[in-house]
């Protein structure tokens, strides 16, 4: 009796690590390892033809890893600092022959974050996309890419102030394609998601803020939505022109007072952008010139305030807010590049307080794997001291590095 | 009323007859120059990538995303040249019939024998290309490999045409053959020479004639200079004499300049594609001028 206890406790241990670590045959009743058609009369799993020892299939990595040193003077912040200010972790695969699939864990040394977890099936036909799960909000040039990978050493002051560092939101969005001539594409996405309210960073917060948040569960109507219209065209042999307009729609939120507790619902903001981009290169392509604009305007719930006490429900400001940034960069040669990036946003305060962001930056591309930047950047708020920066940014890319960012 | 009705006929018999044409974009100029020759008229031929440009590092425009939707036929050297803009094109068209496995993918390097293949791929190569050095459509050898591909891929998608893209192919190799003759004459004192080179893309002439290579601006394959590895390839080449630095048009002009000057080199401007330089349309005269630059650089007393 005892010899049979023991056998049977054996057998249930033995089976329950053959699932835990996924099984090495299949008998009738089991979850099958991969979905697919089951294969009949075989004992082997539906692996995909390979073993569960077997790497063939197994997904691209890579890091990039981001270092900012950087000396500030005039704002809240005084002093030298430096920063491993992003090390990024992805991998992508195809998944069968209508999808692949990406995810970038972010880690700052402190915490780590999925910013992005997605699929892209090509099922639907040509040209058309559905982007499923956790991803990079499609609005204007600049939003779909991570910071270490800008142009510049941040993003731009109007970018930060209505839409925030990066945004990404988990939801679905529907993307295609069409030619209107022989020289010219145009684009459009929709989307819709849980949120689209740049994530909180706790641990960087250095004073109480009210901050702004969607409810867990809504009704379809209070989902956030994304929507962007793009086309470019050629002009003469060698140069781009690109136009777009984006919208950032977000029906139902509600600012919060974490610490004190007061919290302020009902609320709705959209931000509706438009982008101008020029690009030019040479007979060679070595030397380059690029411009652009993006105006932004930010409407409805745009800030909101602390309370005057513990509890007291934040005092939100409304109305319109407008904003633009413009850039020019030069491509000296494939390895060093310089350029010039102005923004200006009306705050999200009661006062509207204007704002003036102007960052200048050198880019030596030590390799394509690697590069050095140092910028000098100003901020100018209304009402306060005019802040300084110098900053040298370090970058490297490992591995098959890729976000599937769309034009 | 009878005289209207044939123009009819006529215009919608030229006009049936435009629209069966195939397709073809290549992704250089070379294989567009040997899709025209062996097409015809049965093919409108668009090139992604221009003469002059780098095409590791190509920049793909609006037109390109359009042609790549509507072609036929893609043509690719392959051996991941042309990595940085065709797998983003071919992914992003939407065209089924273009894709890697289908009738209308030709890679045109299938068959061709590589060299430079790396036994261990790791960046510390460099931009190292694990199938071997991907600039076979400058190697002489090359053109013949091109040409058998494109040729064997339209007959594939256009079985009705096929005696014709035979016949067309036939009279571009006996071309073929009689430029080899004059390559081979041009080269047969080659053997020996000492040259220097920016970048890898003339490896398999160099191989080919016997060439000494002393040195490369780029240390590493698409790694651009140092200032000590600079240093170094100029302490180098100034114990030489007779030295042809290699060069095409994107190379960076003040490096090339810094090693021509400090070094006392002869700087050789060589084309990188066909329809960059002057005198170059074809892939066969591109390779004329290619041979005719090294001859001028080398001098026919020189030859060992």
């Amino acid at each position: 009796m005892n010899h049979s206890i023991l056998s049977a406790s054996a057998l249930l241990l033995g089976t329950s690590a053959l699932f835990g670590q996924g099984s090495a045959f299949q008998t009738p009743g089991m979850p099958r390892q991969v979905y697919g058609p089951p294969k009949e009369g075989t004992s082997q799993d539906n692996s995909g033809q390979a073993s569960r020892f077997s790497s063939v299939f197994n997904p691209a990595f890579s890091f990039v890893g981001d270092i900012v040193g950087d000396y500030r003077s005039g704002g809240e912040e005084v002093g030298w600092n430096a920063e491993l200010r992003a090390l990024e972790f992805g991998a992508q695969a195809w998944v069968d022959p209508t999808a692949w699939a990406y995810f970038t864990a972010v880690s700052d040394g402190e915490s780590l974050d999925i910013e992005e977890a997605a699929l892209h099936y090509k099922g639907l036909g040509e040209r058309h996309t559905l982007r499923v799960g956790k991803f990079f909000l499609d609005f204007g040039k600049q939003m779909q890419t991570h910071i270490h990978e800008l142009r510049t050493l941040e993003r731009p002051l109007v970018l930060r102030e209505y839409l925030g560092d990066e945004v990404s939101g988990t939801g679905v969005q529907w993307d295609h394609w069409f030619s209107a001539n022989d020289t010219t594409a145009v684009r459009f996405s929709l989307g819709a998601f849980s949120s689209l309210l740049p994530e909180h960073e706790h641990g960087e917060e250095e004073e109480p803020e009210a901050e702004a948040e969607v409810a867990g569960r809504k009704s379809i109507g209070n989902l956030n939505y994304s929507a962007r219209v793009t086309g470019f065209t050629d002009v003469g042999t060698n140069g781009t022109l690109q136009l777009g307009t984006s919208a950032r729609i977000v029906p139902d939120f509600a600012f919060v007072d974490e610490d004190g507790g007061g919290e302020v619902g009902g609320l709705d903001n959209t931000v509706w952008g438009l982008d101008v981009t020029y690009g030019w290169k040479d007979e060679t392509a070595t030397k380059s010139f690029t411009a652009g604009l993006e105006f932004l305007v930010n409407s409805g719930d745009v800030g909101a305030e602390l309370g005057a006490a513990p509890g007291d429900a934040p005092i939100v400001a409304d109305g319109t807010r407008t904003g633009w940034l413009l850039f020019a960069d030069h491509g000296l040669d494939p390895n060093n590049s310089i350029g010039l990036q102005i923004s200006m946003a009306e705050l999200a305060d009661a006062d509207k307080t204007e704002a003036l962001e102007i960052e200048a930056y050198y880019t030596r591309y030590l390799s394509e794997f690697h590069r050095l930047r140092f910028g000098l950047s100003t901020l100018d708020v209304d009402g306060a001291d005019e802040s300084f920066r110098a900053a040298v940014q370090y970058t490297f890319f490992v591995g098959a590095h890729g976000h599937g960012v769309n034009w | 009323m009878r005289l209207l009705t044939l123009l009819a006929l006529v215009l919608l018999g030229l006009s049936a007859q435009a629209a069966e044409k195939l397709k073809v974009v290549t992704s250089i100029p070379d294989l567009a120059d040997l899709s025209r020759r062996i097409g015809g008229d049965r093919v409108e031929v668009q090139s992604i990538c221009k003469g002059l440009e780098n095409p590791h590092f190509v920049s793909v425009k609006p037109s390109h995303l359009v042609a790549m939707s509507r072609a036929d036929v893609f043509v690719q050297v392959g051996l991941s040249l042309e990595v940085a803009f065709v797998p983003g094109l071919l992914e992003n068209c939407g065209n089924a019939r273009i894709q890697p496995g289908r009738p209308g993918f030709i890679n045109a390097s299938d068959g061709f024998a590589a060299i430079d293949i790396p036994g261990q791929v790791d960046r510390k190569l460099g931009d190292v290309h694990p199938q071997g050095n991907p600039h076979m459509n400058l190697s002489v050898e090359g053109g013949a490999v091109m040409a058998a591909n494109i040729l064997k891929g339209l007959c594939a998608i256009d079985p009705a045409h096929k005696a014709d893209y035979e016949a067309r192919h036939a009279a571009w190799t006996r071309e073929l053959e009689a430029a080899q003759q004059r390559w081979k004459k041009l080269g047969e004192g080659w053997k020996g020479r000492k040259v220097c080179v920016y970048h890898q893309e003339h490896a398999y002439l160099i191989r080919g004639y016997g060439l000494v290579t002393l040195g490369s601006v780029e240390p590493q394959p698409g790694i651009p200079p140092t200032p000590a590895s600079l240093a170094s390839l100029i302490a180098t080449l100034r114990k030489e004499k007779d030295v042809c630095l290699l060069a095409v048009a994107w190379a960076r002009r003040s490096e090339l300049e810094e090693v021509r000057n400090q070094a006392g080199v002869t700087l050789v401007e060589l084309p990188n594609m066909c329809a960059g330089l002057p005198g170059t349309e074809s892939w066969i005269e591109m390779m004329d001028l290619l041979h005719k630059r090294l001859a001028e650089a080398f001098g026919p007393q020189k030859g060992t």
